[in-house]
């Protein structure tokens, strides 16, 4: 169930100046949401994810997530405001090889000394637009129940 | 391969039918069991998509095959090529992806082990650097000497160890010596890191040699000087390392730690249970003996620390016949037991998957079902996190061939 990204989502998501969350669960069902810069789009479509700590919370919820067929969200909100939510599920890692070694490379070159554990390869499954104005007439046409009786008074 | 081929081999319940008992073990750690346990096969169109200027080869019964697999989760399979009677998984070339078949169907998306650039350099002295220091994926693997007293000597080898007939084949093909020289080692070293990123680990192992004015101290004595020659290529004094060798005795182990940048210990019992020690592992048995083995691995611990030091099963071998354990479910709880002793003395214990291969005294027996290594696995990881042990010098990514390890990503 693989979502095309559009081309408003994908600059969003190259967008340096954007802010990226990726959001994962534990075995316990404990939540674990955290600024992940590193957020891209890879070339084969997906979104890649650059983990810099083999031992971090992020990652071992990512190994849960690609052993057990669970999901991540990922929260991106531009330099205008603009914020969307994709869902979707880790399908790969890598741990060597050219898409790692050039990352690898790439990470030291502009940061220094500093480390690489993988590439984590997340397919984008569903783009969620999560201005608050579109959500609020989506929501509301689905449930014209929900609402405040004030704001539809007679004034 | 028709199925009744299939059966004839192995009459037991498929993979869904085994990981359906296991909700909670992952699918992609079992099929690296099952990939490990019944070996595989190579279609002509996956040997010939093979890249040699990308891809390890290896060689195996005068074949060259590529060396080896790496699942999507970044796990390592070590697998033996083995003939198609023995109902292994096939490797093939599809839709320009390797892909893994279980009787046909394509379960799971493989890729072959990158190969570094330094394997087609050459030493001084003018000898390959890939038959000197070969590489996993995150691993630096130095095999160093091809000789061990127990087989060659004493003709106890190891029942199960395929080894010492596979060496004997790469001496006659490549010329390859008995015992390497820690100048070509540490040359191959110094190469290898410059490949930023490439090598998360360095792996050294070799056979038994029991002389020295107390047994083993020549084992030790060589080990000592080639650590110290690779010791050479780094700023730290101590780095990443696992040196698996025979069970030394407290003076050999201390000077080990004081004399080198090693990281950690390891010396594989390969069996856990007295009696089929003695069988399986005679040599090991008559120069130090299964207590006296247990008891250096927990007398390591002191010198190099909880957490540092580790000790290997051939996962399977106790079920061997006719000696080993009659039922599975008696071998798993004498192994487990057995494991959780060492481990309450802070020593880890990791298991390979035995896979019967041609060349050791076992090659006719079969290896136990999927579902025995998955509670194998299990069993192990648990004991490794109720003791709060931890194999980070053997697990997925420095080592990739202990199922039980590549749990420990969760913990």
């Amino acid at each position: 169930m693989t979502a095309n990204l559009s081309q408003e989502v994908i600059d969003l998501l190259n967008d340096p100046e954007t802010t990226k969350v990726l959001a994962t669960v534990d075995t316990a069902g404990e939540p674990h949401a955290v600024v992940k810069q590193s957020l891209h789009l890879g070339e084969d479509g997906n979104i890649h994810y650059l983990e810099r700590i083999e031992s971090s919370t992020t990652n071992r919820n990512l190994v849960r997530s690609i052993w057990f067929d669970g999901s991540v969200a990922i929260s991106l909100t531009g330099r205008n405001g603009r914020t969307v939510q994709i869902k979707g599920k880790p399908i790969k890692i890598h741990v060597s090889g050219p898409l790692f070694l050039d990352h690898y490379n790439r990470l030291r070159a502009t940061l220094g000394d500093s480390d690489l554990a993988g590439v984590w390869v997340i397919e984008p499954e569903r783009v969620i637009d999560q201005a608050l104005e579109t959500r609020r007439a989506i929501e509301a046409e689905k449930h014209p129940h929900f609402i405040h009786l004030d704001r539809l008074a007679r004034h | 391969m028709p199925i009744a081929l299939r059966q004839k081999f192995r009459d037991e319940p498929s993979f869904d039918e085994v990981t359906a008992q296991h909700p909670r073990f992952p699918r992609l750690v079992a099929r690296k069991i099952d990939v490990q346990r019944r070996g595989v096969h190579y279609s002509k169109r996956a040997l010939e998509a093979v890249d040699p200027t990308r891809h390890q080869i290896y060689t195996w019964e005068n074949v060259n095959y590529p060396h080896s697999l790496l699942l999507r989760d970044g796990g390592t399979i070590l697998v033996i090529p083995q003939p198609e009677e023995r109902d292994p998984y096939v490797v093939d070339f599809i839709d320009e992806r390797f892909m893994l078949l279980d009787a046909g169907q394509a379960v799971e998306e493989v890729e072959i082990w990158p190969k570094p650039k330094y394997y087609d350099k050459k030493t001084s002295s003018g000898r390959l650097m890939r038959e000197v220091v070969s590489a996993r994926p995150q691993r630096l693997d130095v095999f160093v000497t091809s000789f061990c007293h127990f087989f060659h000597v004493d003709d106890q080898g190891c029942k199960f160890c395929s080894l010492p007939y596979h060496h004997r084949q790469l001496r006659s093909e490549n010329g390859l010596p008995t015992r390497l020289q820690a100048s070509d080692i540490r040359e191959c070293i110094v190469e290898a890191l410059k490949e930023p990123g490439r090598f998360a680990n360095i792996h050294i192992t070799g056979g038994s040699i029991v002389k020295g004015v107390e047994v083993l101290d020549m084992e030790v004595d060589y080990y000592i000087s080639l650590l110290q020659a690779i010791g050479e290529a780094f700023e730290a004094p101590r780095f990443p390392s696992q040196l698996l060798a025979t069970a030394f005795n407290e003076r050999q182990l201390t000077r080990l730690r004081e004399q080198t940048g090693l990281g950690s210990f390891t010396a594989d019992i390969e069996v856990l249970n007295e009696d089929l020690f003695n069988w399986i592992c005679p040599g090991k048995a008559q120069w130090v003996g299964y207590r006296e083995w247990q008891n250096r691995l927990i007398r390591a611990v002191d010198i190099f620390g909880k957490g540092n030091v580790g000790t290997g099963i051939v996962g399977g071998v106790e079920t061997a016949a006719p000696n080993g354990f009659r039922t599975e479910s008696d071998a798993l709880r004498a192994t487990l037991d057995e494991a959780e002793y060492l481990a309450q003395n802070g020593v880890t214990t990791v298991h390979t998957v035995w896979a019967p291969q041609i060349g050791s005294q076992f090659y006719h027996l079969k290896a136990p079902s999927l579902d025995y290594f998955i509670r194998l696995a299990r069993g192990l990881q648990d004991i490794r996190e109720k003791y709060g042990l931890s194999a980070d010098f053997d697990d997925f990514r420095r080592c990739g061939n202990h199922p039980d390890t590549d749990l420990a990503r969760l913990q």
